[in-house]
């Protein structure tokens, strides 16, 4: 193949050094993923073309498995509680970072200090806003300390990325990382590609992909155009419509969904009759057919994630009855009275497509539906501003802990920043179950908010979108639910 | 001469700090520049540390006053996205883009002048009319699709060329002839009308008439006199291309310029960078616009400057 190729390039003239790159080594595989990393710092960024990389130079305590369950990490166990604010975790023996120190108690105290250091206004403060400090027990052993009771600390410790605190005093953490992870960094050509090695001292045993080379690539098309010309192994965000022209793909249920919030207090929504109908109106299933090839499943009666914590498996899909919602907006009072549905555009999935085809269904009800697509900036300010609360604003939510908890917080929570109601005895369960430290009972509370907020009709929750991952004949590999793009998991067959 | 620069460069001046000043006011009146550069999953009270920490706190002109000062330092500010100061970006990827620009519109001037003036040569004509068919797809034609065609043709299909990228000469073919097209089928139009033009004239009639053959009148006349509007046309091209083009044609091939930095720092929110890519080709333009002036003078002494 490598021969045919020389030819036939040479015959052209042309260059061949890119054409051949890439065929040499079996072992050595190219992913193109949609954004560079702003920074290969761990600990500074919500950012996912950061994680995509880093997810395989840097370890957590916690870990998750390929269908989301919550295992230890660089933890040798799972944490026990040892009082209502404290955690304590037991570490992995004889684990060294890629520079030859040890993974150690200290390193676990340093990593925490400095992503909670308000100095560096790390935007994962997000997810560890609970966490006080670190404290050495041991070598071994580390107690987490929280603020109060903090049920999901396990979660929050899956996110935290270990640093070596030697290295990250003096070196250059945001240009060449040093974690404890399956790969290290080889190299990086700002704006255009990233290349890291297998590291052969792995604690967990090296991995089969000996390097990987990181493409940035933006525009779909041309993600697609590669995959095709054999330039790539695996690439990120198939649209659903190309499903049909890669040599191999796979889909996974990922981390987003989309929803519209519904404002309670407003004119024409705050009537639950009329919210109901809004329900009952969509078709989600042709929309699932129609828009995502059929890769989108319906949510189940709330935007929480299936696969999070939390989640009240019990609650059913909303049906699809449009005599109903018919009726219902009759019995209401509110036909042809007005209702604006707010959105945004090119930022998710379909994201247009899917908010002017639920306009459509809410006009059949006899509604007077108007849509309203607005500029991004404009439209943040719509979802989370201090202004009027749209009658329906969509997004696509995404949860990277996989618990219900910030899903919750942000939606239903009348606080929450995405929240268009007023349910103050809601907002005090969610509060309640965020300090409860009991699985059984918080789960309870959770299972409560979800079902009268689906009752209720708060929100209207549409589709847990599939991830869509390209690759090439010759890759092995099955995505994993929390989107992690883990190298050491992919084989190639040769 | 001298004299003409400097005012160009005032006036310049002028219209790169009304076009940041504008930037600026867009960015901060209408929309909230913190919700915009955080996450969604960003808590109120990171937001308002963020916000001290940027200086967004501060009345409107205050910080109009320090940004002013700042940029006469070429301090934009650290890019959110980048977390290096903004400047560092633009001029780590601006080669990249004058690479891309110069390629494909030096591309574009070598392809359009004998195409359009042998249309020229005989209005009307079957190689004529080719010429202005191709002409009008050129100007039809979307970049965006073309360079996905482009992709299609010559790196899925034919493979010869790499899909995307940057780094080696072939990664340069594809982005510089998709970007190339639109400036030739214009150059191409352009240099056939004039060249029509100038050959209907009455000294091109007594040229011939002394028996001076028809590439010598070409090279030794006409296209000399056409040389003053090609300038000013490809100046035109070139601002068009920078501040255009690459925008779409760097986004479809990955190709790490200005262009799709920009394109970017927009989709997150990277105030600070989009001020600085903005400034800079704002500069840009003025410097080539000037530049045009100057060699239009040099060409044809006759032009007043004035």
């Amino acid at each position: 193949m490598t021969i045919a190729k020389l030819t036939r390039a040479a015959s052209v003239g042309l260059l061949i050094s890119t054409v051949l790159s890439g065929a040499v080594w079996a072992q050595a595989i190219t992913i193109a993923i949609g954004s560079e990393p702003s920074t290969l710092d761990p600990q500074l960024r919500d950012d996912g073309g950061e994680r995509q990389v880093n997810d395989n130079i840097y370890e957590a305590l916690m870990a998750r498995s390929p269908t989301g369950e919550l295992v230890p990490g660089l933890a040798a166990e799972a944490p026990t509680r040892v009082d209502d604010t404290t955690w304590q975790f037991k570490l992995r023996p004889d684990v060294s970072f890629h520079n030859g120190a040890p993974f150690n108690a200290d390193a676990v105290v340093a990593s925490v200090a400095r992503v909670i250091d308000p100095a560096n206004n790390s935007e994962q403060m997000a997810y560890f806003g609970t966490i006080k400090g670190a404290e050495k027990v041991d070598d071994l052993t580390v107690n987490i300390l929280t603020t109060g009771p903090d049920p999901i600390l396990p979660s929050r410790m899956y996110w935290m990325k270990m640093i070596e605190p030697g290295y990250a005093a003096s070196g250059d953490l945001a240009g060449a990382p040093v974690g404890t992870g399956p790969y290290k960094l080889e190299g990086w050509n700002r704006g255009t590609d990233l290349k890291l090695v297998a590291n052969d001292a792995y604690w967990g045993g090296a991995p089969q992909i000996d390097e990987v080379t990181y493409r940035f690539v933006a525009e779909p098309g041309t993600r697609l155009s590669g995959l095709m010309a054999g330039e790539f192994d695996v690439i990120t965000n198939l649209l659903p419509e190309f499903t049909a022209s890669v040599p191999k793909f796979a889909a996974v249920p990922g981390l987003e969904t989309s929803v519209f919030v519904l404002g309670t207090d407003n004119e024409v929504t705050k009537d639950p009759k009329v919210r109901e109908a809004l329900n009952l109106a969509i078709d989600r299933q042709a929309m699932v057919d129609g828009l995502f090839m059929g890769y989108a499943s319906i949510a189940k009666g709330t935007h929480i994630n299936p696969a999070a914590t939390g989640f009240n498996a019990d609650l059913e899909p909303y049906a699809y009855d449009p005599d109903r919602a018919r009726a219902l907006i009759e019995e209401a009072g509110a036909a042809g009275k007005p209702l604006v549905v707010v959105g945004e555009s090119g930022r998710w999935l379909k994201d247009r497509e899917q908010i002017e085809a639920v306009a459509a269904y809410w006009a059949e009800t006899g509604l007077q539906v108007t849509t309203d697509i607005q500029e991004f900036s404009q439209y943040l300010d719509s979802l989370m501003g201090d202004g009027p609360r749209p009658d329906a604003i969509f997004i696509a939510n995404s949860n990277e802990l996989l618990d219900a908890d910030r899903e919750l917080s942000f939606i239903y929570h009348k606080d929450g920043a995405a929240a268009s109601n007023s349910d103050a005895e809601m907002a005090a369960k969610i509060d309640a179950a965020r300090v409860e430290i009991d699985p059984a009972k918080r789960k309870a509370l959770l299972d409560e908010v979800q079902k009268t907020a689906h009752d209720l009709s708060y929100t209207v929750p549409l589709f847990n979108l599939n991830d869509i991952y390209g690759m090439s004949e010759r890759m092995e590999w099955q995505p994993r639910t929390d989107a992690k793009l883990m190298v050491s998991e992919m084989k190639v067959t040769e | 001469m001298p004299d003409f620069i400097l005012r160009r460069l005032f006036q310049g001046l002028l219209v790169v700090l009304g076009v940041t000043a504008t930037v600026f006011v867009v960015t901060r009146v209408f929309g909230d520049p913190v919700s915009l550069m955080l996450p969604l999953s960003a808590t109120d009270a990171q937001r308002a540390a963020f916000a001290a920490q940027i200086g967004l706190d501060q009345p409107l002109p205050v910080q109009f006053w320090r940004f002013l000062t700042d940029i006469v330092t070429l301090d934009f500010g650290d890019s959110l996205w980048q977390r290096r100061p903004a400047i560092e970006v633009v001029f780590e990827r601006l080669p990249n883009t004058a690479l891309l620009v110069g390629a494909g519109l030096g591309l574009a001037v070598l392809v359009s002048i004998p195409l359009g003036a042998i249309a020229a040569l005989r209005p009307g004509g079957l190689v004529d009319r080719l010429v202005v068919s191709l002409g009008l797809l050129g100007l039809a034609m979307p970049q965006f699709w073309l360079g996905l065609m482009a992709i299609m043709v010559f790196a899925v299909q034919l493979k010869w060329l790499p899909t995307s990228g940057f780094g080696t000469a072939a990664h340069l073919v594809l982005p510089a002839l998709t970007l190339a097209m639109t400036p030739i089928a214009r150059f191409t139009m352009m240099v056939r009308a004039a060249m029509i033009d100038e050959l209907n004239k009455p000294y091109v009639q007594t040229a011939r008439a002394k028996g001076m053959s028809l590439p010598r009148i070409l090279r030794v006349h006409t296209l000399r006199n056409i040389l003053v509007p090609f300038l000013a046309l490809s100046g035109w091209e070139a601002i068009t291309a920078l501040s255009g083009y690459t925008v779409v044609v760097e986004t479809v091939f990955a190709w790490p310029g200005l262009g799709l930095t920009a394109v970017q720092a927009i989709q997150r929110g990277d105030l600070f960078l989009m001020q600085a890519i903005v400034f800079v080709i704002a500069a840009l333009i003025v410097i080539i616009g000037i530049a045009i002036d100057v060699a239009a003078k040099s060409i044809d002494p006759r032009i007043e400057l004035n």
